[in-house]
């Protein structure tokens, strides 16, 4: 299995043995981690909310989403990085995890969401941006980025419970 | 106290969550999408109040379309917590982490629902003097129950 020979690859790497040797260091890893998710969640619910006509409806869509994605993306920074690391530490046992390809998973379609909603309905955002009521088409894209962040912390959750291979 | 903590663990309630890792698996989840929407609306509020706002957008207009949303995140907090709590209620009486979790929770809820909802409601033009302090406060607070949340499931006992 060619994903299978990496994981092993990254297992034996040195790095992998200084996070994985330090309690102190994947505890730190672990925190950061977490804080990132919480933030990168944090911040595009409060655009899921906006879109569903649920709150800051007074706020223009685009002013928000202009001030709200440097801390998205901040947090999102500090989640992949640190999620590196950590996966860097026990590649292998991820590899088994039914969880966290499950979690990759739900990362990908969570992007691919947002790289959906940004590349159709949000073009025609200043036809649609005044109004309080997003376009169905919007509202649809905001509650499944609110779905699916709520399951990629479900799955991280999951990881740590789940560790290897007893899930599936 | 410890009695008091002792009897929680032992509560049928407690038993049932004790013994169940998906129990407690879905505590957690629960617990962090709470989290989430509080610190989400949270941040929103306080960089409006260190003038990193949207636009013209009065503070006290986006504080008011959020408060429902922090209480909603804090009330999931707020149910979720103690059954986690009570779960393993002997070993967090023991985590030092705990108790300062539970003290800058109290002052945090505390100040959220005097000063900083003072401030962040005072209506415009003027800003609020203290805007830029009461923020900070606010952000420090919250990220160090966040912390301390965390610390308790990474230091155990002596």
């Amino acid at each position: 299995m060619f994903l299978l020979s990496i994981c092993q690859w990254v297992d034996s790497t040195r790095l992998s043995a200084i996070v994985r040797q330090s309690n102190w260091l994947f505890s730190t890893l672990d925190t950061v981690h977490t804080l990132g998710i919480i933030l990168v969640a944090g911040t595009i619910m409060l655009v899921d909310l906006r879109l569903l006509g649920l709150g800051l409806r007074s706020v223009p869509v685009v002013q928000l989403v202009a001030r709200i994605v440097p801390a998205t993306l901040g947090g999102f920074g500090l989640m992949v990085v640190s999620g590196g690391l950590l996966f860097s530490s026990e590649a292998v046992k991820m590899y088994h995890s039914p969880a966290f390809r499950i979690k990759m998973l739900l990362l990908a379609l969570a992007g691919l969401n947002a790289l959906i909603f940004h590349r159709t309905i949000y073009r025609d955002v200043a036809h649609w941006d005044p109004a309080s009521a997003a376009p169905v088409p919007a509202r649809l894209a905001g509650l499944l980025s609110l779905l699916f962040w709520i399951a990629i912390i479900a799955a991280g959750r999951a990881i740590a419970y789940a560790p290897g291979y007893d899930l599936g | 106290m410890m009695p008091l903590f002792h009897w929680l663990q032992y509560t049928p309630l407690a038993q049932t969550i004790r013994h169940s890792a998906a129990l407690i698996a879905l505590l957690e989840i629960i617990h962090l999408v709470g989290l989430a929407l509080l610190v989400g609306t949270i941040l929103m509020v306080d960089l409006s109040l260190l003038g990193l706002g949207i636009g013209r957008q009065p503070v006290s207009r986006i504080a008011r379309e959020l408060n429902l949303f922090t209480a909603t995140g804090l009330t999931i907090m707020l149910a979720s917590g103690p059954l986690i709590l009570c779960s393993e209620a002997v070993r967090c009486y023991k985590t030092p982490a705990f108790w300062i979790k539970m003290a800058l929770l109290a002052i945090a809820i505390a100040f959220h629902f005097t000063i900083h909802r003072r401030v962040a409601m005072a209506e415009p033009p003027a800003p609020h003097p203290d805007a830029r302090i009461v923020a900070i406060l606010s952000l420090t607070l919250w990220f160090g129950v966040a912390l301390a949340g965390k610390a308790i499931a990474i230091f155990q006992p002596a």
